[in-house]
């Protein structure tokens, strides 16, 4: 267990260490703030709590937050490949599949930190901006949003993580990943129509579509529904990635 | 460290790699023992590169085994892995990181490896002055020495070099070579070494391994004579050739290769041994010798006898 804890430490410190690092953090919370700036001055807007529920779920300004994790994690396979540093990684006294799964642990941590950042700047300056009188949202809802973004983004990073295994690409994972994410309302709204489209990735991935009264998009879907089959998704987008990794040959 | 161990560190066993219907790879077999320099030779394409990354678990062998100290590379990778210590062609750091913070990253990797000993490595390679840079900042000289430095770092049994001289300058190379051998005379550590650069191979390795379109060509100790070869050749720079010549012949077992009359050059082929008596008979004959030197067939020339010519890299 502590030799795992010490290879998601080097994971983690290889995106650490990079002076591109910080850079989500600071859009993240620049856009944040822009935003309820934005607001403040021409809408008005309502209390703290419902500025920073819009600004952390996926429908507000979440979903920068996934493009964001999708470029990052693009990199963690394909550029050991591309900087030739996959060569050294995997002679050592380590099994690929551990290797590999530090790397996604890492990410994980990562994605977590930056919605845990997020929903801490979108309620600092929601308060801040629009004060702390109650109305309609309350901080569950926020909390509720941010962890729907999560699931949602760790959804797609994990796609994206697949497509740079498989293709050794960052530039391919990144395209792929971030194409995903923008098509998917578009694909949400085409192919609703027939059931079976129930059981695409498209139209379970943003699960905040059961949270206040709203419908589902194919009639006969449910949050435990949706919740299966995004696990099924992740697992087999898992099981390619590391499958992959494990049985390639490193040229 | 030097002992009686003879048990290979290395064992490459009819290992093979086929791709599509071709054996890049073709049941390449041979052992390395402890403390050995053993350089694997053949032309481009002969598949050098491929039984390195093999040996090292990058590439998958399509069959055969390799064991590392007893364990199977295929079956006990983790353990067989463990003893090896890898340099794959140019070695390639984070170069947004120190050179200290990439031999971290290897440390955290290998169990048992301490902070001192990344300073001791650092020592050994002469990179004390600039482990804290950035990768970035170092010349390849600089590199090739970290990349010494995280072969060793987990006290390997054995080093696998995959074309460790590739774009150094000779005073690199130089460097190269004499680290290797002083870690495998003072350590006992074995290394194989796959390059083409032949001269340079002659210069390090006690033994070369041949292989040309993935099959072993021969496998040949250096600097000692071979079994073919129990007769020296030998040139002699003598002030009077013809009674040179008429006193050479009436030697025993001593044949006559030739001569050249304008740098009173004789060249004969006799035994080791009878080499005094044919200096000493000489001297009785006012025969002045000027030089007497020894023929060696250089490692190039029979490199193209065994791989036929022309396809040299």
């Amino acid at each position: 267990m502590r030799s795992f804890g010490n290879l998601v430490w080097n994971e983690w410190l290889k995106m650490f260490k990079k002076r591109s690092f910080f850079l989500p953090y600071l859009l993240l919370a620049g856009a944040v703030i822009l935003v309820a700036v934005m607001l403040y001055n021409f809408s008005g807007g309502d209390n703290g709590y419902g500025f920073a529920e819009m600004a952390v779920s996926t429908r507000g300004m979440g979903q920068m937050l996934t493009l964001l994790a999708v470029v990052v994690t693009a990199g963690t396979v394909a550029k050991e490949h591309s900087m030739g540093t996959i060569k050294l990684l995997l002679i050592r006294a380590q099994s690929r599949t551990k290797i590999l799964a530090s790397k996604y642990t890492a990410i994980l941590i990562y994605v977590v930190t930056l919605v845990a950042f997020m929903l801490a700047v979108s309620v600092l300056t929601g308060q801040i901006t629009f004060g702390m009188e109650n109305g309609s949202a309350t901080l569950n809802d926020v909390l509720q949003g941010s962890l729907y973004n999560l699931v949602y983004t760790v959804v797609y990073v994990t796609l994206t993580f697949m497509v740079g295994i498989l293709t050794r690409s960052s530039g391919a994972a990144i395209g792929i990943g971030m194409f995903s994410v923008i098509v998917e309302s578009m694909v949400v709204q085409l192919l609703a129509r027939y059931s079976w489209s129930k059981y695409l990735l498209f139209l379970n991935v943003d699960l905040s579509m059961y949270s206040g009264g709203g419908s589902s998009p194919v009639p006969g879907m449910s949050l435990a529904f949706s919740i299966t089959v995004l696990i099924a998704y992740l697992l087999l987008f898992l099981g390619a990635g590391f499958v992959t990794f494990k049985k390639r040959d490193v040229a | 460290m030097v002992g009686t161990n003879t048990t290979p560190v290395l064992s490459v066993n009819g290992v093979t790699k086929t791709i599509g219907r071709r054996n890049i790879v073709d049941g390449l077999t041979f052992d390395i023992h402890h403390g050995e320099i053993v350089g694997l030779l053949g032309p481009n394409g002969a598949g050098k590169t491929t039984t390195i990354r093999m040996i090292v678990g990058l590439i998958e062998m399509s069959r055969g085994d390799v064991l590392v100290q007893g364990h199977s590379i295929k079956g006990d990778f983790v353990k067989a892995i463990r003893h090896i210590g890898g340099i794959i062609e140019n070695p390639e750091f984070y170069p947004y990181m120190s050179g200290y913070d990439n031999l971290r990253q290897y440390q955290r990797m290998s169990d048992g490896v301490s902070i001192t000993r990344i300073m001791e490595i650092v020592k050994l390679v002469g990179l004390q002055d600039a482990i804290h840079k950035k990768v970035r900042a170092y010349s390849l000289g600089m590199r090739q020495r970290l990349g010494i430095a995280q072969a060793l770092l987990h006290n390997p049994s054995i080093l696998i070099l995959d074309e460790p001289t590739n774009g150094l300058d000779p005073a690199g190379i130089r460097e190269m070579r004499d680290y290797l051998k002083r870690i495998a005379r003072e350590e006992g550590i074995a290394i194989l070494v796959s390059s083409h650069l032949l001269s340079e191979m002659e210069l390090m390795c006690s033994r070369v391994v041949v292989i040309q379109e993935g099959k072993l060509v021969t496998e040949r100790a250096i600097g000692q004579a071979g079994e073919n070869e129990e007769l020296s050749t030998v040139t002699l720079r003598v002030n009077d050739l013809e009674l040179a010549e008429q006193t050479a012949s009436r030697l025993d077992g001593l044949t006559r290769i030739g001569s050249i009359p304008d740098e009173g050059a004789l060249t004969v082929r006799l035994k080791e041994e009878d080499i005094p008596d044919l200096i000493s008979e000489l001297c009785n004959a006012r025969v002045r010798i000027y030089r007497v030197e020894e023929h060696k067939s250089s490692l190039e020339d029979e490199f193209l006898k065994w791989t036929g010519g022309n396809r040299i890299a």
